[in-house]
């Protein structure tokens, strides 16, 4: 292992952190709020990054796979820890295990929350919460591959264990084009939605944070009631808008801009994901509407609810857990369908759920003509049998470290329903859950083990599970 | 005319014997020295060999001063080469060049600035055409339909115990009087004629009908031939016949089993088929056939490139009750051995790849051409220009040679059988049949 070129990649990232912290701090002096807390953790982070990277310099930059799964692991975990800092010192009764909560469920853009009064925090924490979300949505690590020319060839190898799905796209030939290219898209919808919600009537600090929480698909908001606390149609649609573009794969993004339109429209996953989501809406309305209540409102809150679930956002718009049992079991489902590969939404990801039904058939087609030859395909291509068995070995670790963060919080003395739902929302990185974690309730009533085994499943289903399981095989420490 | 025919293999020795026949002067140019002095002997053509790609070679078979060129090797890019050094270096007037991928096809089509006449005859392609205009037409042994797809002239052996078997001419006419419906070549005994209103027809003939696509099931019936129980078609061999054939079906919602018995074959296959159900396994082997439903399937086409197992996967398949059975056979030896054990068609890429070519070179044009099987009588569908005989006089008396026949004519959007006493209006379309000997005369009939 390189382990002195992970530290100096460690090193990069933190002092990367420490310029990011630079604007909350910037902000609390704006507002004139305590300046203190912001100004420490620039400090750490600054302090901390200078170190790694003076004392390990290193003239070997090759990364194995092995040094791979290291520096995006360890990354996110360094990134998360230092990101804690603000709560612990500016947020009000926040103790370590609390701040390492929000912070993990910021980078993570889960959005489930121990705020249980958001009144209480300051702007700068509340920027920095949505930010957190932001540069955890499009990755950290990807961030700096587009602008540190730090990476030689085996950048390939941190973007494939960052970017989600079960296959990494390059749009352009070089690696740091394709990172630039993907942040630059991001940047420029967070603008557009910033724009839009500005002119929806939200006020310039609060229209940023939505948008940079509905981008990342995070779900961290200002208000108690979430995006509901606007009472607002106009701003509804512009969230359901932009949840759903940070939910396509950003590829497709790409490809639109670049005048490819047409491959887009023939997309498989697309479809499958924009179907997925018209059904989705349509089983809501159906199960929700009550006679008297307007159809707008349904509908409306039917796509936000939708589309908020299946891209792992998590805002609410409405109580859900006022709903019928079958509209419950299908916010179940969703939570964990999740978004399209490449996107920045979190879950399954729709690609590996599409390939695991296609593969499903293929192998009852196979019953029944046992010479069949029944390959799996998407988009006329042939999926290979090593990524099919990779998508059932996901679906496998996925559920059962969904089952394991299931049974710590159950073993805390909570029922069923909360217990299955708080673990799968946080490995799908929505965010509300069912039970006593539902539309408009907190994590803080968890005792402290519960919300660090939580957090601990948000990095799994953030890194998609292998990054961080790779620890846990003899093979990725043996010498 | 002289011409020039690179590659001595099946279709470039059988074009170059049958231009010689034509009366050209044939020049073969041939790599292998045996089998260019086998060939010496063999053809009426003079024979040169040496690789016709190159200059030296082309300079020493005389393509300065030639008429037409056909490049028939068995590589494509050889072709490719030797027609764009005979249109681009040597300007020769018409270039043919024998192209089996389609991609080389597309290229070799898009390679512009020639004032040259160029065509790619692709012997797969044309294979998989003749195989799906075939299907329809359950009992033919060959198909080419004409004034858009309206007009079918089909090919069948009269069975002994069939309703036609002693049928007169005339009273065929009779059963179908206001739709075209009308034997236009008949070939008995091994010799071929456009035959007349009072001859016989002959159980153990190969006639070819002219039919209206309304009438279609009325002659199937009348003619014995019935249609399978499922619509569904198995291929046997993932060629790329095999393969462009089970997607041009699948995209007519066809419902198509592949056998291969290569995995890579049909795993490639699979991925490249989007309707297909692609079965790993022996096509002849009887278990998988059966398990497969080779029983109910209306039609099975063998396309392997062995063509002896075609055979063989073919007949076993029509003894498990297949209602259509089609295989692919190049080796005459073989069509010869096999005319009847009740296979419906044997289609032969290279022959018609041969007669494609042919007929270019007689008439310089092949839109709406065919030559139909033995390549013995020719069917043309052209405009009738205001200057052409058949345009000035009744039929009768426009002079037509014993040999040619004015099978039907378009008019007015119907399709009619023309009478003695009928004229052609001028910019009508007619349908022509002709035998081989006389094709080069239509060209006098159209223009004066």
């Amino acid at each position: 292992m390189n382990l002195r070129f992970v530290a100096v990649l460690l090193g990069w990232l933190l002092l990367m952190e420490g310029g990011f912290l630079c604007v909350p701090l910037i902000t609390a002096a704006l507002y004139s709020e305590p300046v203190r807390p912001f100004l420490v953790t620039v400090l750490v982070a600054v302090a901390a990054g200078f170190l790694l990277v003076r004392s390990c310099s290193s003239t070997d930059r090759n990364i194995r796979p092995r040094d791979g799964f290291l520096v995006v692991g360890g990354a996110w975990v360094v990134v998360s820890l230092v990101g804690a800092l603000p709560y612990i010192l500016a947020a009000p009764g926040f103790d370590p295990c609390d701040a390492l909560f929000e912070s993990v469920s910021g980078f993570t853009t889960t959005g489930s929350t121990v705020v249980s009064d958001t009144g209480i925090l300051a702007r700068s924490v509340l920027l920095w919460r949505a930010m957190s979300q932001w540069l955890g949505g499009m990755g950290i690590i990807l961030f700096t591959i587009a602008i540190l020319p730090l990476l030689g060839i085996g950048g390939m190898q941190l973007f494939k264990a960052e970017v989600p799905g079960p296959v990494a796209d390059k749009i352009r030939p070089r690696l740091v084009n394709t990172a630039r290219s993907l942040w630059g898209i991001y940047v420029a919808f967070t603008a557009l939605e910033w724009f839009a919600l500005r002119v929806a009537g939200l006020d310039a600090f609060e229209a940023l944070c939505h948008a940079f929480t509905t981008l990342a698909t995070g779900g961290f908001s200002t208000r108690n009631a979430s995006v509901g606390g606007f009472a607002s149609p106009a701003v509804e649609w512009i969230i359901i808008f932009f949840m759903l573009a940070a939910g396509i794969n950003f590829v497709l993004h790409y490809k639109i801009i670049t005048g490819r339109g047409r491959e887009v429209v023939r997309d498989a996953e697309l479809r499958y994901f924009l179907a997925l989501i018209v059904g989705g809406t349509f089983w809501f309305v159906l199960t929700t509407h009550e006679a008297g209540a307007a159809f707008g409102d349904t509908v409306r809150n039917a796509a936000f609810q939708a589309v908020s679930l299946i891209t792992t956002t998590g805002f609410v718009t409405a109580d859900f857990e006022l709903w019928s049992g079958a509209a419950m079991l299908a916010v179940v489902v969703m939570l964990t369908l999740g978004g399209m590969s490449g996107s920045t939404g979190g879950g399954i990801k729709s690609l590996r759920t599409l390939l695991a039904f296609r593969s499903l058939r293929a192998t009852l087609d196979q019953l029944i003509h046992p010479h069949a030859i029944r390959p799996v395909k998407v988009g006329g291509v042939v999926v290979s049998s090593s990524i099919l068995s990779g998508i059932w070995a996901f679906l496998t670790a996925y559920f059962l470290i969904a089952l394991l963060g299931a049974a710590v919080v159950a073993l805390a003395g909570y029922d069923l329903l909360t217990s299955l739902t708080a673990a799968l929302t946080a490995v799908g990185n929505v965010g509300p859950g069912l039970g006593e974690v539902g539309a408009y309730d907190n994590f803080a009533h968890f005792p402290g083990f519960v919300k660090l085994t939580l957090a601990v499943c948000m990095l799994f289903g953030r890194l998609e599970i292998f990054t961080l399981l790779a620890f846990f095989s003899r093979e990725f420490w043996r010498r | 005319m002289k011409a020039i025919v690179v590659g001595g293999g099946v279709v470039g020795s059988t074009l170059a014997e049958r231009l010689a026949a034509d009366g050209n002067d044939v020049i073969l140019v041939e790599r292998s020295k045996e089998l260019a002095s086998a060939l010496n002997d063999r053809l009426d053509v003079q024979v040169v060999s040496g690789n016709g790609a190159t200059v030296p070679v082309l300079e020493e078979a005389g393509i300065s001063s030639c008429d037409l060129i056909f490049a028939t090797t068995d590589s494509d890019e050889v072709n490719m080469v030797v027609a764009l050094v005979a249109s681009e270096i040597y300007k020769v007037p018409r270039v043919i060049a024998r192209l089996r991928h389609p991609d080389h096809e597309t290229g070799f089509r898009q390679i512009a600035g020639s004032e040259v006449e160029r065509l790619a005859i692709n012997p797969e392609q044309a294979a998989v055409e003749k195989i799906l205009s075939l299907m329809p037409v359950p009992g033919a042994v060959d198909v080419v339909s004409f004034f858009s797809d309206d007009l079918l002239i089909a090919g069948f052996v009269v069975r002994p115990a069939s309703d036609v078997s002693g049928l007169l001419l005339s009273h065929l006419r009779l059963l179908f009087p206001s739709t075209p419906v009308l034997v236009v070549a008949l070939r008995r005994d091994g010799a071929w004629r456009v035959p007349h209103g009072d001859d016989e027809i002959v159980a153990g003939d190969l006639i070819y009908l002219a039919i209206d696509r309304s009438e279609l099931d009325n002659v199937l019936a009348l003619l014995g031939h019935r249609r399978g129980r499922e619509r569904r078609i198995m291929i046997a061999g993932a060629s790329r016949i095999g393969v462009e054939l089970a997607r041009r079906l699948g995209e007519q919602e066809t419902a198509v089993t592949l056998v291969e018995l290569s995995r890579g074959d049909a795993e490639a296959a699979a991925a490249e088929l989007e309707h297909t159900m692609v079965v790993h396994g022996s096509p002849t082997d009887r278990e998988l056939l059966t398990e497969e439903g080779a029983d109910r399937v209306d039609g099975f086409v063998a396309c392997t490139d062995t063509h002896e197992e075609n055979v063989v996967a073919c007949l076993l398949a029509r003894k498990l009750g297949a209602a259509h059975t089609f295989a692919l056979v190049d080796n005459p030896a073989l069509v010869g051995l096999i005319a009847d054990l009740g296979i419906d068609a044997l289609i032969s890429p290279r022959l018609l790849s041969v007669g494609v070519a042919l007929h270019y070179a007689r008439t310089g044009h092949v839109t709406r051409v065919a030559a139909l099987l033995d390549d013995a009588v020719e069917v043309f569908e052209a405009e009738i220009p205001a200057t052409s005989r058949l345009a000035q006089a009744p039929l009768s008396d426009a002079g037509l040679p014993r040999g040619i026949l004015v099978a039907a004519v378009q008019r007015e959007g119907k399709i009619v059988v023309p009478g003695g006493g009928d004229r052609i209006q001028p910019g009508e379309r007619a349908l022509l049949v002709t035998t081989r000997e006389l094709a080069s005369r239509i060209d006098d009939l159209l223009e004066r």
